[in-house]
């Protein structure tokens, strides 16, 4: 441990401003895949242990298409897109089946999806790790802010997750959609007994979630390492971040998933061999507290 | 309880017994006894966590924790101190009960889900404990150096035979006491806990009470598997204590069936034999492992004793 | 064997004559088995993988030579997914029902310790090939007596690196560090000796601060800010493999590499294929470089792998490259494929290897090899892409080694 550290960052206004920006940074790309998680069980009451999975395979499809066709935008597009399509197939052929089954046979499918796609990756892209590479478009110094540093391409990072993040929330709460979607998610018979297409709703649902992990997964390929089974460790702390922003909340996601980025910025400099525990003593403390977490309904 | 249903139930725990005792006798293979060695841990634990899931209907997702807490413990008290192996054994699993204790006390008190998250939430805190406290546990390495495996009643644990009937008879013993526990009334006030937590509660039944118990009971029995997988590995590992290891417990479970007290021990015998066939056969057993656990999931839709149970009511237990 | 299925088969019914199955040893009588397990799927396969290539190659190679005592030889590898309890079980299960008579463990570290309980149990002989941690073999009561280490071993790439560092800081009068290793125990301990030799090498170094990001993690940003920001002049790091990859491509767009010198002993053929925008000047060691040492045998040997396999060699490989030459030196010495008989056969055992320094590698009687190409130069962008690599000095290397030994109280 290391206070006296953490005492000189926080009354550096550089410190602050730099640990802030990067708490931020790995605050959002974790907010767009654990909004994808928070969605899935908002309306389907389903944890989806496979979203690592997504992740991951829409960073490695990324890869590939930046290798075919050059464009990073193009990259992204593709990694996300392709990832709504499988969302909804994983939904339609294996989880529908599932549905009203006991949660540890949700989780049994899920993992078995997890471990055949570890696998597949490993046949399609090989065991070795790839790295995408920085855009030429990016490969600029970065920007100075109050003291801070920020790169630009996380500038566009950040504003790219907070888009998301507003859309999703208008979303919900403006659209026709959106309101179908949420009355679904307090009582999905009486939404299906009204008319509408619950079948369909719910392919929506996880076409948007794991669309979202692909994006996520995507837009983090030029900075982070590809490579099979990558998707575990997003996936806990994306379960990390809902939890604590109460299961089915996107404003819960990002709020918890800020959080998440700050106190690894500042944890890295005040605990630096014990951030991970801490973050799991936050989340013991907000479960004994308010379970349903930050923003949760309580049930 | 009726006194000829607890009677069978000794009768066909010492049948086992004697089957499992009597196969070295009659042909020694060194790769069955390891099988048996290693199933007899995980059978413990797999067991351990349906009385929480099966009974009591509390999902935990860190179960795993007290499997690697008694493990570690066990390992701890016989390299660092020179009491023997039984005692060490003995105290390993007390110890583990009263962190049980602790750790159900915080927990039992939330609803399903938040239950699962807590759950898994200490055991992700305990397993970063351990890590992080190399002096004690040796970090990420695990503890080195082996288990000095003292004799015992001219009991020698580092040979294999011996080992393996070791652990068969405390496995039998074991899930005798489960067993046991399961069909008492104790055990049909979790099930009705399980069914109907409102009713049982008018029953006067003090819920957190009796849910911490079999929290409790599941973790000592947890903690005894890991006693047997420290001595079969020679060691503990934090591996032993990690979420994964938690996850095999639960797919053992429902491989096997939550509903049958032998639905986990079956689950764990699929899980650990499929794993050992596939292995030798191809580097890509996740994708066989998956591909299996899917058709069962999604053919069955319940553990395979649950769906033979069903299939041809009145067969089994 | 067939008595034993029959006889189960009527004790546990079907399920366990479904068992039973795999447990016979189709061993041919004639073929000699050895048994390899290592890390095969996961995020550092890569470890096992290309250990496994290395082996195959020598497979061939020996069985084209007439095998072993005449005997050909058959791997048989298994992956332990990186799980300690499955190492252990997969060591019994390659002795006890495949009939191995021979083991390679390519395991990393916690595998390695966890397999060299089981061999101190079945006193068959062992190398272990890919764990770097030095306990392992020099703590007397670690070791074992069938089992060796046919690698690096992480004291000895202490001394080396800090000594070269030492002089590189000196030159360009680097005097404030700051570290950023993996937060496990290779990433502590290594990091510990290179800062103990580095502090004796050259005292007046400050270590200003240090960060410990964890094992894969996906995202290094608070971390890299955290270096920027306590301003170093240079940085150690001990990442590797993926890891280390990402953090370049992270460190880049911070212009990270513009604002501080870097020294790793880890740049590899897979980092430097992953990585698009490596840095130029980065100070590393060579874990497996095939210009060096700069003999043609060493650059046939990266050639022939790279023809092969379709990508080029790691550190891994080349030791199990090297384990197999000990194996086939001892087995023609003694004769015999007892544990007991190779290991008297291995022990002070001096062969000629291209990876050897001086084309020799020595097994020294504490079971570890000494004499292994360990050089430092800088990186660059193209082939060979480490340049100005100089060799360690292997005599300051064991005069240290033993100070630290002493130190530990291993001797």
């Amino acid at each position: 441990m290391d206070i006296d550290a953490l005492g000189a960052c926080l009354t550096t206004p550089a410190c602050v401003v730099t640990q802030t920006t990067s708490g931020l940074i790995v605050g959002m790309l974790l907010f767009l895949v654990a909004a994808g998680v928070t969605l899935i069980f908002g309306v389907l009451k389903i944890v989806n242990f496979a979203h690592g999975t997504f992740y991951m395979l829409g960073g490695y499809v990324a890869y590939t298409a930046l290798g075919a066709t050059d464009s990073y935008a193009l990259a992204v597009l593709s990694g996300a897109l392709s990832m709504a399509l499988f969302g909804v197939v994983f939904e339609r052929a294996l989880i529908s089946r599932v549905y009203g089954s006991n949660v540890l046979m949700q989780l049994l499918v899920c993992y078995a999806v997890v471990l055949i796609f570890d696998d597949l990756v490993k046949i399609v892209w090989g065991p070795e790790f790839h790295a995408m590479g920085m855009p030429p478009a990016f490969q600029v110094p970065p920007l100075f802010i109050a003291g801070g540093v920020v790169p630009p391409f996380y500038a566009v990072l950040i504003g790219i997750a907070g888009l998301i993040a507003i859309v999703l929330g208008l979303g919900l709460s403006m659209t026709r959609l959106g309101k179908t979607v949420r009355a679904a998610a307090i009582n999905p018979q009486m939404v299906s007994v009204l008319g509408v297409n619950t079948t369909l709703l719910f392919a929506i649902v996880f076409a948007v979630g794991g669309g979202l992990a692909g994006l996520a997964g995507a837009l983090a390929a030029p900075v982070r390492s590809l490579s099979p089974g990558m998707g575990f460790s997003v996936l806990i702390e994306s379960f990390i971040v809902t939890v604590i922003g109460g299961m089915g909340s996107i404003t819960g996601a990002l709020v918890s998933a800020l959080l998440i980025g700050l106190v690894r910025g500042f944890g890295t400099i005040g605990f630096p061999q014990f951030t991970d525990g801490l973050i799991y003593v936050v989340m013991i403390a907000i479960l004994l507290l308010r379970p349903q977490g930050l923003f949760g309904r309580s049930t | 309880m009726k006194v000829g249903p607890a009677l069978r139930d000794v009768a066909i725990a010492v049948f086992a017994l004697i089957v499992v005792l009597a196969i070295p006798l009659l042909h020694r293979s060194p790769a069955f006894e390891d099988f048996v060695i290693r199933l007899s841990a995980m059978a413990l634990f797999a067991t351990s966590l349906n009385l929480l899931v099966g009974n009591t209907g509390m999902v935990s997702f860190g179960h795993g924790m007290f499997y690697g807490f008694g493990a570690y413990a066990f390992a701890l008290m016989m390299q660092m101190t020179d009491v023997s192996l039984p005692i060490a054994a003995v105290l390993a699993v007390l110890i583990t009960t009263f962190a049980a204790l602790c750790v159900g006390a915080i927990c039992v008190r939330l609803g399903t889900d938040y239950f699962a998250f807590i759950t898994l939430a200490v055991q992700m805190l305990f397993y970063s404990i351990i890590i992080s406290w190399q002096s004690l546990t040796g970090g990420d390495q695990g503890l080195r150096g082996g288990i000095p495996r003292r004799e015992i009643f001219g009991f020698e644990l580092a040979s294999q035979l011996h080992l393996y009937q070791f652990c068969a008879v405390v496995t039998v013993l074991g899930l005798l006491t489960l067993r046991h526990i399961s069909v008492s009334p104790f055990g049909q006030t979790l099930r009705m806990i399980r069914d109907n937590e409102h009713r049982a509660s008018f029953l006067g039944i003090v819920l957190w009470r009796a849910r911490l118990f079999a929290f409790t009971v599941a973790g000592a029995f947890a903690g005894l598997g890991g006693v047997l997988a420290a001595l079969f590995v020679s060691g503990a590992y934090p591996e032993l204590a990690d979420w994964p290891n938690s996850g095999q417990a639960i797919f053992a479970v429902m491989l096997g069936g939550i509903s049958s007290f032998l639905g986990p021990v079956l689950g764990a015998t699929i899980l650990l034999a499929l794993n050992d066939v596939v292995t030798r056969f191809t580097e890509y057993h996740g994708l066989v492992l998956g591909s299996v656990i899917l058709a069962f999931a999604l053919g069955f839709r319940r553990g395979v004793l649950d769906f033979i149970r069903l299939a041809w009511p009145g067969r089994l237990r | 064997m067939s008595g034993l299925i029959t006889r189960r088969t009527m004790l546990g019914g079907s399920a366990a004559s479904l068992l039973a199955a795999p447990w016979v040893a189709r061993a041919q009588a004639n073929t000699l088995r050895v048994g390899m397990q290592s890390i095969l799927s996961g995020p550092i396969a890569l470890l096992g993988t290309s250990s496994r290539n290395a082996l195959m190659m020598e497979q061939d190679r020996i069985n084209a030579a007439g095998g072993l005592l005449g005997r050909p030889i058959e791997f048989v590898f298994r992956d332990s997914k990186g799980q300690p309890q499955e190492a252990a079980r997969l060591t019994r299960e390659l002795v006890n029902s495949t009939g191995c008579e021979l083991l390679i463990d390519a395991e990393a570290s916690s595998g390695a310790f966890a397999v060299q309980e089981v061999v101190r149990d079945l006193g068959v002989a062992c190398i272990h090939t890919n764990s770097e941690t030095s306990s392992l073999t020099a703590d007397p009561k670690i070791r074992v007596p069938t089992a060796f280490r046919v690698a690096r071993q992480g004291v000895h790439d202490a001394v080396a690196g800090s000594a070269y560092l030492s002089e590189y800081a000196n030159a360009k009068k680097l005097n404030k560090w700051a570290t950023c290793s993996p937060d496990y125990a290779y990433g502590r301990d290594t990091t510990a000796q290179y800062l103990q030799f580095f502090k004796q090498f050259k005292p007046d170094v400050e270590v200003i601060t240090e960060a410990w990001p964890k094992l894969g993690q996906p995202d290094f940003t608070e971390v890299i800010t955290k270096l920027i920001q306590a301003k170093p002049q240079a940085l150690f790091t001990l990442l590797y493999a993926g890891d280390l990859s990402a953090f370049v491509n992270q460190g880049n767009i911070y212009a990270l590499f513009s604002q501080i010198a870097v020294a790793t002993p880890n740049v590899d053929y897979p980092v430097l294929a992953a990585i698009k925008n490596l840095p130029a000047g980065i100070q590393s060691a060579t874990r497996y470089l095939e210009t060096f040492p700069n003999t043609p045998a060493n650059k046939e040997w990266g050639q022939a792998y790279l023809k092969r396999w379709n990508e080029r060699p790691t550190n891994w490989s080349w030791q199990n490259t090297v384990a197999m030459q000990f194996y086939e030196a001892a087995i023609k010495k003694a004769n015999s494929l007892d544990g007991k008989a190779l290991a008297a056969a291995l022990t002070g055992m001096k062969i000629n290897t291209p990876f050897g320094v001086d084309g020799t590698i020595t097994m020294r009687d504490d079971h570890t090899t000494i004499g292994y190409a360990i050089g430092w130069g800088q990186t660059t962008p193209k082939e060979p892409f480490i340049v100005d690599v100089k060799a360690a000095d292997w005599g300051k290397i064991i005069e240290l080694e033993t100070d630290w030994k002493k130190q530990q109280k291993y001797i």
